[in-house]
């Protein structure tokens, strides 16, 4: 009980001081130095946890599942403790959970919704003994830091077969590596899936990872492709299928970046205790929120499945989800001398896709701030720009910065997809100013930028006023 | 009109071999072809395809992951060795990268001792190693090619095979950053015949246009064609100028040690504080 009490004393003493410094949010470090005195303080915290935690990992998407679970509760008058920065693994977690605890060293809060790096699932599932966890997708995703999709498939099944007894395991089965994780749990996950083809591309992207059968290895057939390799797919020989969905979206209406509809059916639900189980418990709901882009319907599709899982009724979900606010940087707007800008958080091949999609095909957007930093947790290997569909671009786009630190590899990348782009533009303030100037008052620019140009593209915007910083939000 | 002159890249294993945005090699061969008024081709040779193998100009093999680098490997040996032995002879190029390179070589050895037979198109072997070798690459160009300006090859490599040259093979340079093909002889790539092959992607051509243009020169000349009109550079060199002044500030004179550490560092996910 010392040791716990000094850990997390020490704890909020360094995060408190760690904004103080200005040195950022203070959303990891005091975790790490927690741990360092009781190496057991986020298992000993959850447990004080009155109804549990639920924790989301995947390649995308992350973030804003916490955050709509999040959002959920709190507006049922639930104390929820998150690791809401995107500082998501183990030591972002224990920083969170030591926030909320007090001085004894208590943690009083009603559910922790955790969002947990695939690498660091197992430890996570461990120490929290989560009551539900979402696997939302498996894309390659910085390479020079995870390693390969197979090693990290390979973890996250190893965490989901030590899930704690009465624990749910809630799959996306639309995606062929996480139905592949869900095949042989030693208990049945529930399936998300969209089923509605009228939002299905015809093509997989290029860099589609999960397009082999895992038990004979043939090439699988896609039926519907919905976000990068998720989609309806089969094997030729009939060894392996897109598993049959329990909680499905149809009649999916996307409106840009301000808003998706779609219509939830419930074939089977799970309640987390599995003695009460029971089979098709709840009507069809519709549901509408102010999120942009296909990718977000699997988000709300994985928040709503978590609601109801853990005793919310979906009447309740769709009145508050119409309210939700995006998280920091995921989807974000600000004005700026009368032009709109939109902030949109995209770091790998399929979410940069997913927001080229959103904001060329839905939003009709024309002016475009690119930002590629390859800083560690940008990823160091900037390669992955090239299986990205830029092209999508082509004669949409007459404005387009190239920025970051690797904004001249941006500006090479546009000029074998035939666009025509400004001059590269490594620093934030000036990569702005180009973009706004290319852009006529009124228009909306929209920025898609890696992690940690994001960063340095709200630093700037906080500098001129336009922002509050994101440990705020 | 006269007919327009064809050039064809023909990709191994597309959907597999994939890995480092190996698309941007595929990309600049074709369009550096095509700014050149030839009518560029990319020719698929997925698993089982052999078609029009005999009319490619240069073949692309790139990486993949272990699980898709096991079920080309089959497919590797039974359909696609001996055209590509008869292409190399008539004069057509390959570039192969990270597992591709591998795979061309006589064999790879595993951590365990087990031996997988490569295709011996090139005179290297690959051992398995503990540390993956991660990070950005600076390679000074050795004399074997002497006509390549600027000197230098920039790119990044993510592999734990360490290559190792046969006689036939003479290497494209000397990583100045970085590990190369084994870490320890300060080597990087392989040239053979008209085979080339290498650790880097980044991808390598975009950032390296005088390799592209060696790549597409040496294939046509087989066809009496091998004069290539100059492009504009421009934003292709101050990419690759970047590398080189950013290297220069960042590491001046770094021991072989220091790498190590930060290659290990780089493998450790972490997040920002």
């Amino acid at each position: 009980m010392m040791r716990r009490t000094a850990a997390v004393l020490a704890g909020k003493a360094t995060g408190m001081l760690s904004r103080l410094s200005r040195r950022g949010g203070g959303t990891t470090l005091p975790g790490d130095v927690a741990r360092a005195i009781d190496p057991d303080v986020l298992r000993k915290l959850a447990r004080d946890l009155k109804f549990g935690s639920v924790v989301i990992t995947g390649t995308n998407g992350k973030t804003t599942t916490a955050r709509l679970i999040s959002w959920l509760l709190e507006g049922a008058g639930h104390r929820v403790v998150s690791n809401r920065a995107g500082a998501n693994l183990i030591f972002g977690a224990t920083a969170a959970a030591l926030e909320s605890a007090g001085a004894d060293g208590r943690l009083r809060a009603d559910w922790g919704v955790f969002e947990i790096d695939e690498a660091s699932l197992p430890k996570a599932v461990d120490e929290i003994q989560p009551k539900a966890v979402i696997v939302l997708n498996l894309f390659r995703d910085q390479l020079d830091r995870y390693g390969e999709l197979e090693s990290i498939a390979k973890r996250i099944e190893s965490a989901l077969e030590r899930l704690p007894a009465g624990s749910r395991a809630l799959l996306n089965a639309d995606d062929p590596r996480v139905a592949e994780i869900g095949l042989d749990l030693p208990a049945p996950p529930l399936w998300l899936g969209i089923e509605d083809t009228s939002v299905a591309e015809r093509d997989l992207p290029h860099a589609a990872d999960a397009r082999t059968c895992p038990r004979c290895g043939a090439s699988l057939i896609f039926d519907a492709v919905y976000v990068g390799h998720d989609g309806v797919y089969r094997c030729p020989n009939k060894d392996f299928a897109r598993p049959a969905a329990d909680i499905t979206a149809t009649n999916i209406q996307l409106d840009g970046f301000d808003n998706i509809a779609m219509t939830v059916g419930m074939r089977r639900a799970y309640s987390a205790d599995r003695a009460t189980e029971t089979q098709a418990v709840k009507p069809d709901q519709r549901l509408e929120l102010p999120l942009g882009g296909l990718y977000n319907c699997y988000n709300a599709l994985a928040a709503y499945a978590a609601g109801v899982t853990i005793g919310l009724e979906p009447q309740y979900i769709a009145e508050r989800l119409k309210n939700f606010r995006a998280a920091f940087g995921r989807q974000e707007r600000m004005e700026f001398r009368g032009r709109h800008l939109n902030l949109v958080l995209s770091k790998n091949p399929a979410g940069f896709n997913e927001t080229l999609r959103t904001a060329v095909d839905l939003a009709k957007g024309n002016s475009f701030l690119i930002a590629l930093n390859d800083r560690k947790a940008d990823g160091t290997d900037v390669s992955w720009i090239w299986d990205v569909d830029f092209e999508r671009l082509k004669g949409k786009a007459t404005v387009l910065v190239p920025a970051g630190s690797r904004a001249h590899d941006l500006a090479v990348r546009f000029k074998y997809a035939g666009i025509d782009a400004a001059p590269p533009e490594p620093d934030p303030g000036r990569a702005l100013d180009a973009l706004v100037k290319a852009t006529p008052e009124g228009e909306t620019a929209h920025l898609l930028t890696t992690y940690t140009a994001m960063l340095d593209l709200r630093a700037e915007l906080v500098r001129r006023g336009w922002a509050k910083p994101y440990w705020e939000t | 009109m006269a007919k327009q002159k064809t050039f064809t890249v023909g990709w191994l294993y597309p959907d597999l071999m994939n890995i480092y945005g190996d698309r941007g090699n595929i990309l600049t061969l074709l369009k550096r072809a095509e700014w050149r008024d030839y009518d560029a081709r990319m020719l698929e040779l997925g698993r089982g395809a052999t078609k029009g193998m005999e009319d490619v100009d240069v073949f692309f093999f790139g990486g993949g992951q272990d699980r898709e680098q096991a079920l080309v490997y089959e497919d590797l040996l039974e359909h696609k060795q001996p055209p590509l032995e008869r292409a190399v002879r008539s004069g057509a190029v390959v570039l192969a990268v990270c597992g591709g390179y591998q795979l061309l070589g006589h064999y790879y050895q595993t951590a365990e001792g087990e031996r997988f037979p490569g295709i011996g198109l090139i005179d290297v072997r690959t051992e398995a190693g503990k540390k993956r070798f991660i990070g950005d690459v600076i390679v000074d160009i050795d004399t074997e090619m002497p006509d390549l300006v600027p000197r230098t090859l920039v790119g990044f490599e993510n592999h734990s095979g360490r290559t190792y040259l046969g006689p036939e093979a003479a290497p494209m340079g000397r990583v100045r950053l970085g590990f190369g093909n084994n870490g320890s002889d300060g080597t990087e790539g392989c040239l053979q015949d008209g085979v080339v092959g290498t650790y880097l992607h980044g991808s390598l051509l975009p950032k390296n246009p005088h390799l592209a243009d060696r790549l597409i020169r040496s294939a046509l000349r087989r066809r009496g064609d091998d004069e290539l009109s100059p492009l504009d550079d421009s934003a292709e060199l101050s990419a690759h100028e970047r590398i080189l002044e950013r290297a220069q500030r960042r590491l001046p004179a770094r021991a072989p040690q220091e790498r190590e550490l930060r290659s290990s560092a780089a493998a450790e996910p972490r997040e920002p504080s």
